[in-house]
Order: structure tokens, then C-alpha cells, then sequence
């Protein structure tokens, strides 16, 4: 009998332990479901606000192609996806920087598993708890606020992008969390990504709005992908080939966030082991 | 025997970046910062046989973190050559974690939120244990340490004490051929350090588990381990059997808080210092006289208030070792 290529078997491991960390993390979140009501009544406050104020914008203020290409309540269906995805992405960066001003790494690192994949993992099952909690409360206050329900393609499309979108974000905030081995405090930056993911994810309102040139900028950016994306699909429901290409790009900036958060990871773990925590 | 673990003239200098003073200065700092070096490490040499159980003790910053976290691999030295179960520790960092176990008395390696179990399940993928083999370890583990009623309590709604005994349970289910224990009984009372310090014992004796551990308490090193090295600005100042140690570590200090300004106590091996009116400080020599003995002749004496057991300061301990070698 042929035994298992070194290279195969510490694949197989590496995704063991990030399955663990991942079932761990999902765990570690439903035994917290008061955290995560709480949560889900802040979306509905959110939610409340942002349904009134953009009802009236549409009804007096929005007149035109854009107003008329809306579903009935659209906008204010549009902030429920945005922000559904926005509040479903733990707070990684907290936790990195806490781990590496602390000195919590340390246990960590004497640990034959990656550091970065096994927090990674441990966030998605947190994540995944939040987006199904938050997805829920989504659905029911549609019933509240007399909206009609997309079609299932449209949630299909919506669930897939926006669960995309939320690993982006998660993987936006990891990069934030990872300055900590050079800058201690990661609120500065995390302020200017948390800004741009307002403003160039389009968390308020559809990137459809913003003049040409800064509608591509938006679009093409990791941003646009962690929001934009699924609030579009909910506004209107993408073609087949509408719906790949979003993915496609989706797909793009995950690899390309997770290859830059290893290289990060890297040159700060080099730092670490030469200067100490 | 390879010894399990070889160290040779180990060397940490920790360099920073000056910080100067001013607008100005900051600016200079950023075109041409300027560096100040510290050395932590200056040369440390030692070999530890396999299943000895050796203390590493010094004052704060005499190097004693430094250099275990060189041999763990989380810190690359600036010189000098390590051996740890035939590993280089910072070269081979992922695969020397399979051999050992470590327990920070001050830091969790446990899941807060989830029940005890939970966390054991997840070392299992981390060190890629077999789920039989693996299932058969913890419930020996569990057993000894006794944690066996602990295993669905979530860690944040456990003792101190309780969840010392859980992280070192942790710490061993991967069967560790080396046990790094870093201040394994900081914060636990009385009980729980007495519980700890014979479940490593008796462990280590049971597996023929190596044991190095740093601690402040002199009680952990006295009962637990059979060799002591001590570190100071550095540098090892001792390197001795636990035995010859004993007349600067077997040293209790007790405070007597009296109605009278002083207390009259004569006992072999039992030395008063200097202290104010009301307050009595001893010295107490173990070897000579039992800390309760002490106890009892003074509340026979009457007027007590209040009463104190502490070590003596390691930086004392350490300052006494370095004294009697260097007169």
C-alpha cells in the first residue's frame, strides 16, 4: 500500500486543525447567543433608522432612472444586505492586536499549526454564527417593515456574495490587525479602512450613485467587493454573467487578501522571533 | 545519551531605537535613528539530562525568560548554539512542538468561552493526535489531575487553581518528551500550589518527562526539581544540585502584627529583622524550624493581630548565592 506524500498529509492536518479551530470558533459564538441577540436587535435599530431615512429620500428626493430601477423599498433593503455583512465580521483586529502587544502570542507560536490560519479559522465559525443569526433577524424585520421577499435566485445570488463580501472584510480587518507588530495600536488604521469600506463599499448607499470614474474605482477595489456587491445583487438581480463577474472579482481579492495577510504575517512573525513580543 | 537539552555560550542582545528629545529630534530619529544595545543573554551554557527536572531562577531581567524562550524557538539568539531533543529551537520551531509542552502560569492556552473538553478536542487536530490513542491519554490525564468533573465547565468559570491543573493537562496530551512550566504556580493559594507541584512531580517521575521551570516561589523549586540554575545579568552564577542550594532557599519570612511593640521568640534557626514597633519580621530557616512551630510559640505568646507567611524576594535569594561565592 502506497502511504501518503509528506506534502499531502500535512495539507490534510493543516485543514484538521483549521476545522477544529473553525467548529471551535462557531461554538465559542453560540455559547454567547445573548451576545448574539443583542447583536441582531442593534441591526434591527439600524436597520429601523436607515428604512426610514431612505424611504423618504426615495419618496421626494430621488427622482429619475436610478429611483425607478429601485425594488419596492430598495434602498432601505439595500443598507438591511450592507450592513447584514458589516456586522457579521468579528472584530479580528482587536484580537491580533491584543495577542501581539500582549505577549498572548507566545503560546501560540510554540504550537506546530499556523498562528494566522488557525485565528483565521476560529473568526469564520464566530462569522458564521453572526451571519446566520443577523441573516434571520434580516428576513424577519423585511416581514416588519411590509417588504416583499426577493426571489430565491436573488437571495441565492445575495447569500453567496454577501458571505464572499464578509471574508473579504474579515480578511480587510486581519491586515488591520497584523500592523500591530509595527505600529502597537491598530486603531488608526483600522479607522481608515472602516472610512473606505463606508465610503468606496457603498455601506450606505449603492456605488451606483457616485459619478463614473469613482464608481469604477469603487467597483474594482477590495472594498466594492466586501460590500458593494451584494447590495447590488438585492437592488437588482444580477445576470448569470453579472453574478459570475462579481464573483469572479470577489475570488480575485480573496487570494490576493489572503496572500498579502501570509506576507504580512510573515515579515511581522520575523520581526517577532528577532526582537522578541 | 544525547542530553535533551545543549546549550553553548548562548547570546540574546536585544537592540532600540534612541528616542530623542524634541520636534527636531524625532525628526532626526526617523532619518538616522541611533541604537542602544542590551544584552540579556551573555553567553549561558548548560546541558539537562533526559527526565531531569531542572529550575532556572534569577531576579527580574537576569535573563531566565530570555533564554527559555530560545529554547522554546519564539526567540532567535544572537549567538551561540542550542539543541533541544536534537532540534534547533528557532530553525525548527514547528517540529520541536510536537516534543514539547509548555505552561505560562499567566497566560490561557485554553478557550475561554468553551467547556474544557472542547479545547482538549481542539489540541487533538493541533498536534494531530489519534483519535484512540489520544482519547485513552486524556482519560489517564484526567484521572491524575483529577479535572475529570471540570471537563464541561466553560474555562472562564473555573479557579485559578482548577484551571492551572486543566492547562497542564493541555500541555501534556500531546505526550511531551519536555515540559517548559514558566511560573506554573503564580496567583494560586496554598492548596492548589501544594496540588501542582505533585502532579508535575509525579508526572515527570511517572513518563520520565524533562522539566524546566522558572519560578519566583522557592517552594516550587524545593519540590519540585533536583537541580537549580541560577541566573543573574545574564550570566549562570550557579549551577548546583537543589540539596546544596537548600540553606538559601528552605527560608520562610514571617510578619506578626502585636498588641505588644515586641515579640520575644527564640528558636533555633529563626533570625529577627529589622522592623517598626508593633511588627516582627523572622527569618525563618526550615531546615532548623517549622514555619507552624514559629506560629504556635508566637500565638501562645497572646496579642496577635494579624500573621504573614512569604518567601524571601528571589532578588534576596539571589543576592545571598552571589554573596557567599564572590565574598
Amino acid at each position: 500500500m502506497r502511504s501518503t506524500p509528506p506534502f499531502i498529509r500535512r495539507l490534510s492536518d493543516g485543514a484538521g486543525a483549521a476545522g477544529a479551530a473553525y467548529r471551535a470558533g462557531l461554538a465559542a459564538a453560540l455559547a454567547q447567543t445573548p451576545v448574539l441577540l443583542g447583536r441582531a436587535v442593534f441591526y434591527g435599530v439600524c436597520l429601523m433608522v436607515l428604512i426610514t431615512f431612505w424611504d423618504k429620500v426615495a419618496a421626494h428626493r430621488l427622482p429619475g432612472t436610478l429611483a425607478a430601477r429601485l425594488p419596492a423599498g430598495g434602498l432601505g433593503t439595500y443598507v438591511g444586505v450592507t450592513e447584514w455583512v458589516t456586522l457579521s465580521v468579528p472584530a479580528v483586529h482587536f484580537k491580533l492586536e491584543d495577542d501581539i502587544r500582549a505577549g498572548a502570542l507566545e503560546p501560540h507560536l510554540l504550537r506546530p499549526k499556523s498562528y494566522l490560519a488557525q485565528t483565521l479559522a476560529g473568526q469564520a465559525g464566530f462569522m458564521t454564527a453572526r451571519l446566520v443569526m443577523l441573516g434571520a433577524a434580516g428576513l424577519l424585520l423585511l416581514a416588519l417593515f411590509a417588504r416583499t421577499w426577493p426571489s430565491v435566485p436573488t437571495m441565492g445570488a445575495v447569500f453567496t456574495l454577501g458571505v464572499t463580501g464578509a471574508a473579504i472584510g474579515l480578511l480587510l480587518l486581519t491586515l488591520v490587525g497584523l500592523t500591530a507588530f509595527w505600529l502597537r495600536r491598530v486603531l488608526p488604521p483600522m479607522l481608515i479602512v472602516q472610512k473606505l469600506a463606508f465610503l468606496l463599499g457603498g455601506l450606505f448607499a449603492p456605488i451606483a450613485f457616485y459619478p463614473g470614474w469613482l464608481y469604477r474605482l469603487a467597483w474594482f477595489s477590495p472594498f466594492g467587493a466586501h460590500l458593494a456587491f451584494a447590495g447590488a445583487a438585492i437592488i437588482g438581480p444580477p445576470s448569470w454573467t453579472g453574478f459570475a463577474t462579481m464573483l469572479a472579482l470577489q475570488s480575485f481579492w480573496l487570494a490576493a487578501l489572503t496572500a498579502l495577510a501570509v506576507l504580512v504575517w510573515r515579515a511581522g512573525l520575523r520581526k517577532t522571533l528577532r526582537e522578541g513580543v | 545519551m544525547n542530553p535533551a537539552v545543549r546549550l553553548k555560550e548562548l547570546r540574546k542582545t536585544y537592540r532600540f531605537a534612541k528616542a530623542r528629545r524634541g520636534l527636531l529630534g524625532s525628526l532626526a530619529g526617523l532619518l538616522h535613528p541611533q541604537f542602544t544595545h542590551l544584552e540579556a543573554v551573555g553567553g549561558v551554557s548548560f546541558e539537562i539530562a533526559a527526565g531531569e527536572r531542572v529550575a532556572i531562577i534569577g531576579p527580574n531581567g537576569a535573563g531566565k525568560s530570555t533564554t527559555l524562550k530560545m529554547l522554546c524557538g519564539v526567540l532567535e539568539p544572537s549567538g551561540g548554539e542550542a539543541s533541544v531533543l536534537g532540534f534547533t529551537p528557532w530553525k525548527e520551531r514547528r517540529r520541536l512542538a510536537y516534543e514539547i509542552g509548555v505552561v505560562f502560569g499567566q497566560r490561557s492556552q485554553l478557550w475561554t468561552e468553551l467547556p474544557v473538553r472542547d479545547s482538549f478536542a481542539l489540541l487533538r487536530r493541533v498536534y494531530d493526535q489519534p483519535e484512540d490513542a489520544f482519547a485513552r491519554r486524556q482519560g489517564d490525564l484526567v484521572e491524575r489531575f483529577g479535572v475529570g468533573a471540570l471537563l464541561d465547565q466553560p474555562v472562564n468559570r473555573l479557579s485559578l487553581g482548577q484551571r492551572m491543573r486543566c492547562e497542564i493537562v493541555a500541555a501534556l496530551l500531546h505526550a511531551p518528551k519536555l515540559l517548559f512550566l514558566d511560573e506554573p504556580t503564580i496567583g494560586l493559594d496554598v492548596t492548589a500550589k501544594a496540588a501542582i507541584r505533585d502532579f508535575i512531580r509525579e508526572q515527570s517521575q511517572a513518563e520520565g518527562q524533562t522539566v524546566l521551570l522558572t519560578s519566583h516561589d522557592t517552594r516550587d523549586i524545593e519540590l519540585v526539581c533536583e537541580r537549580v540554575i541560577v541566573i543573574n545579568a545574564g550570566r549562570i552564577v550557579l549551577d548546583e544540585p537543589t540539596e546544596q542550594l537548600r540553606r538559601y532557599i528552605a527560608r520562610k519570612l514571617v510578619t506578626l502584627q502585636s498588641a505588644a511593640p515586641q515579640l520575644a521568640l527564640d528558636l533555633p534557626g529563626v533570625t529577627r529583622r529589622p522592623s517598626e514597633p508593633h511588627t516582627t519580621i523572622l527569618e525563618i530557616d526550615t531546615r532548623a524550624t517549622r514555619v507552624d512551630a514559629v506560629i504556635a510559640r508566637a500565638l501562645a505568646l497572646g496579642g496577635i493581630e494579624d500573621v504573614t507567611v512569604e518567601d524571601p524576594p528571589m532578588e534576596e535569594v539571589v543576592h545571598e548565592i552571589y554573596a557567599a561565592l564572590h565574598p
